[in-house]
C-alpha cells in the first residue's frame, strides 16, 4: 500500500479544518504528528522489507475498477521518503510549540501534510507529468508556508518565490512537451525505451537544458538561487527546515537525477555540466554566505552551498560519487533541518536574528546550544559527525574517477564552511551573555524534544555509518547507477 | 495552415495584451479571448475534449469568476507598478520569440513526428481510466489552494 504515503497525509489534511473547529491546538497537533510518525515508522520499518525483491509497482484500484494509478518504490524513492517523513516529523514536532503565537493551527498542518504528500508523491510517481504535478503540490503549499507569518518581508518573500518557480514550471514544462514531443509517452521506462532507439542528440539536449535550468532553478544551483536566501529565512523556522533540508532536494535533486541518470541517462558531457555547476555553486554560495549577519540568511546560503555538493557527487556518475552524493543528502537534510529550528528557537527566545546583536546565549539556551553546535560541525565535515564521512566519500570518489582538481575545490570549500559555522557558533553562543538577554530562557518542552531528536541521529549516523551506507544509502546509490536499465528492465506494468 | 498561423499569432498577442493591460477588466477579456482561440486550435488539432474544456472552463467559467470579483471589488484601488517592468517584459518577450524561432528552426524535421489520430476511448476512457497519479495530483493542488487561500486570508487571533 504505498499509495498511503500519498493518499494519507492528504485525508489528514482534508479533515484537519473541521477537526480545528472543535479543538484549536490539542487535536490538530495530535493528529499531525502522529500522521508523520505512522509514515516514518511504514518507510523506516517495512519499507526494506517492501523492496527486498526489486522494486515494487502498484496500479491501483478504485470500487474494483482498475485505474492507471501508477506508483514504484524502489532504493532511491526509499531513502527519500525516510528523509521526508524523518525531518518531516522532527519539524512538525517543532511547531507543536513553535507555531502556537501563528494562530490557525489547524489550517497550518493541513498545508505542512499536503507539502509532505506533494513531496512523497514525487518521489514516487512513475511518468513526467506526475512529477510535474506533484512537484506543483509541494510548491503551491510551500509558498503559503512562507507568507504565514502574513508579515510584508514574508508575503514578498512568497510572492518573489512563486514568480521564480513558475519560471522553472514554464521550463519544465516545455521540456515535458519535447519530451512527448520525440517518444509519445512520458511513462519513465516507455521514454527511457523510446530515447535508446532514437539517434536525437540535439532535442534531447535540448530537453536536458530545459530541465537542468528548471530544476536548477528548484534545488537553487548558482546561477539560479536567488530566490532562496529571500524565502527561507522569512518562513517560520519549521517550514524553513522543511523548505531547505527536504524541498529544495526532493523537487530540485531527487527530480532531476532520477530524470537525467534513470530515464535520459548520464552523458559525460552532461556529466561536466552538473559538476562544474555543482562547484560553481558550492564555492560562490560559501563566499556569500560568509559575509551574511542574519542567522537564517546564512544558513540558506550555506544550503545553496551543499546542495552544490551534493550534486557534484552525483555528477561524477561513478557508483562511489553517486553514494557519497546521496548520502551527504541524507546528513545535509537531518543537519540543515536542526540548525533551522534551532535558529528558530533562538529567534523566538531573543526576537532577532542578527548574529551581532547576540552573544552568549549558551549560557542561558544550553540544550540549544549543544544541537546548533552538533548541526554545524556536521555540515561543516568534523569527524566523527555524518557529515564528515559523506564528504569523505565524495572527495574520495572524485579522486578516483581523475577529478583532483574538483576534489581540491571541494576541500576548500568545506574550510569556508567550517569558517561560517564557528562565526555562527561564535557570535551567537560564546562570549560574553549580553545583558539585555538576561532573562532568555531555554526552548519550550517540544521544540528541544525536536532538535535533540535531530542531534542524536546527527552523531549515532555519524558513528554508525558503516551500517547506515549499506542498509540505506547503497540501495539507493545502485538503482541511480544502474542508469538507464534501472527503469527500462524492471519498471514495466 | 494560413488560419493556424493566425489563430496562434492571435493568441500570442491577446496573451501579451492580457499581461500588459493595466484595466483589469480588459486584462481578464484578453485572457477569455486567448484562450477562445487556444480552444479552437485544440478542436482543429483534433483534441475535441481538450478543446471543450478550455473553452468551457478556462474562457468561460473563469472569465466570469474574474469579472464577477473585478466587479465587486470596485476600481480605485491603483497599484504602483516598477517603471522596469515596461521595458523588460518585452524586451524579455522578443528575445524569447527570437530565441524560439531559432531553435525549432533547428529543430524541425529532426523530432520524429508523431501520428496524429483522433482522442481514442470514449470520453469517460480518457477521463477517468487513461489517467495517471496525476488525478491524486490535482485533487491535492486544489486541496493546497483552498487550505492557502484559507490561511493567507485569516483573521489574526485576538491574543496573537
Amino acid at each position: 500500500m504505498i499509495i498511503l504515503f500519498v493518499v494519507l497525509p492528504l485525508i489528514v489534511a482534508g479533515l484537519l479544518p473541521l477537526v480545528g473547529k472543535v479543538s484549536r491546538r490539542v487535536l490538530p497537533d495530535l493528529l499531525a504528528n502522529a500522521t508523520l510518525l505512522f509514515l516514518l515508522v511504514y518507510a523506516a520499518v517495512a519499507g526494506r522489507a517492501l523492496i527486498a525483491g526489486g522494486p515494487v509497482l502498484q496500479q491501483a484500484a478504485w470500487l474494483g475498477e482498475a485505474v492507471n494509478l501508477r506508483l514504484a518504490l524502489d532504493g532511491f524513492s526509499l531513502l527519500m521518503l525516510v528523509a521526508v517523513s524523518l525531518v518531516g516529523l522532527a519539524a512538525s514536532l517543532f511547531s507543536i510549540d513553535y507555531m502556537e503565537h501563528y494562530g490557525a493551527k489547524a489550517n497550518y498542518y493541513a498545508l505542512y501534510l499536503v507539502m509532505v504528500a506533494g513531496m512523497n508523491g514525487l518521489v514516487l510517481a512513475t511518468d513526467l507529468f506526475s512529477v510535474y504535478v506533484f512537484l506543483e503540490v509541494a510548491a503551491v503549499a510551500s509558498y503559503a508556508l512562507v507568507a504565514y507569518g502574513l508579515g510584508s518581508d514574508e508575503l514578498e518573500a512568497a510572492f518573489k518565490y512563486l514568480m521564480l518557480s513558475v519560471v522553472a514550471s514554464a521550463f519544465l514544462l516545455a521540456a515535458i512537451a519535447v519530451v512527448f514531443g520525440m517518444t509519445g509517452s512520458l511513462e519513465f521506462a516507455a521514454v527511457a525505451a523510446a530515447l535508446k532507439e532514437l539517434n536525437a542528440g540535439a532535442v534531447i539536449g535540448i530537453a536536458s537544458a530545459c530541465f537542468l535550468l528548471g530544476f536548477g532553478l528548484k534545488a537553487a544551483l548558482v546561477p539560479f538561487h536567488a530566490w532562496l536566501p529571500d524565502a527561507h529565512p522569512s518562513a517560520p523556522a519549521p517550514i524553513s527546515a522543511v523548505l531547505s533540508g527536504l524541498l529544495i532536494k526532493v523537487s530540485g535533486v531527487y527530480a532531476m537525477t532520477r530524470i537525467f541518470l534513470n530515464v535520459f541517462g548520464l552523458t559525460p558531457a552532461l556529466s561536466t555540466v552538473l559538476m562544474v555547476l555543482g562547484a560553481v555553486s558550492m564555492v560562490v554560495a560559501a563566499f556569500l554566505a560568509l559575509g551574511q549577519k542574519d542567522m537564517k540568511r546564512m544558513l540558506a546560503y550555506s544550503s545553496i552551498s551543499q546542495v552544490g555538493l551534493v550534486v557534484l557527487g552525483i555528477g561524477i556518475g561513478t557508483p562511489l560519487g553517486i553514494a557519497g552524493g546521496l548520502f551527504h543528502l541524507f546528513n545535509h537534510a537531518l543537519a540543515k533541518g536542526l540548525l533551522f529550528l534551532t535558529s528558530g528557537s533562538v529567534q523566538q527566545a531573543t526576537g532577532t536574528r542578527d548574529l551581532d546583536a547576540m552573544g552568549g546565549l549558551a549560557k542561558r539556551m544550553p540544550v540549544t546550544a549543544a544541537t546548533s553546535l552538533i548541526g554545524s560541525l556536521s555540515i561543516a565535515g568534523v569527524p566523527p559527525l555524518n557529515g564528515f564521512w559523506s564528504k569523505l566519500i565524495i572527495i574520495v570518489a572524485l579522486v578516483q574517477a581523475g577529478h583532483p582538481v574538483f576534489a581540491v575545490v571541494a576541500v576548500l570549500a568545506s574550510v569556508l564552511t567550517l569558517w561560517y559555522y564557528l562565526l555562527i557558533q561564535r557570535k551567537a553562543f560564546f562570549g560574553k551573555l549580553d545583558e539585555k538577554w538576561a532573562a532568555v530562557k531555554e526552548a519550550p518542552f517540544w521544540m528541544t524534544v525536536a532538535t535533540v531528536l535531530l542531534a542524536l541521529l546527527c552523531v549515532g549516523i555519524g558513528i554508525l555509518f558503516a551500517s547506515t551506507v549499506t542498509t540505506w544509502i547503497q540501495p539507493a546509490a545502485d538503482v541511480l547507477a544502474d542508469g538507464v536499465h534501472a527503469v527500462t528492465g524492471s519498471w514495466g506494468f | 495552415m494560413v488560419l493556424q498561423t493566425a489563430l496562434l499569432i492571435g493568441l500570442v498577442i491577446f496573451s501579451v495584451l492580457a499581461i500588459l493591460l493595466k484595466d483589469l477588466l480588459k486584462s481578464a477579456i484578453s485572457l477569455a479571448a486567448a484562450s477562445l482561440l487556444l480552444g479552437i486550435i485544440f478542436f482543429r488539432m483534433n483534441a475535441p475534449y481538450a478543446g471543450v474544456f478550455e473553452i468551457s472552463v478556462v474562457a468561460g467559467l473563469i472569465t466570469v469568476l474574474f469579472i464577477l470579483t473585478i466587479a465587486l471589488t470596485g476600481a480605485g484601488h491603483d497599484v504602483r507598478e516598477s517603471k522596469i517592468v515596461n521595458w523588460v517584459f518585452p524586451l524579455v518577450f522578443v528575445a524569447f520569440i527570437v530565441i524560439d524561432a531559432l531553435v525549432m528552426k533547428s529543430l524541425l524535421g529532426k523530432v520524429p513526428a508523431l501520428p496524429s489520430g483522433t482522442e481514442a476511448g470514449a470520453f469517460g476512457d480518457v477521463l477517468w481510466k487513461g489517467r495517471t497519479l496525476d488525478l491524486v495530483g490535482q485533487i491535492a493542488i486544489i486541496l493546497a489552494g483552498v487550505f492557502a487561500g484559507l490561511a493567507l486570508f485569516r483573521k489574526r487571533d485576538k491574543h496573537d
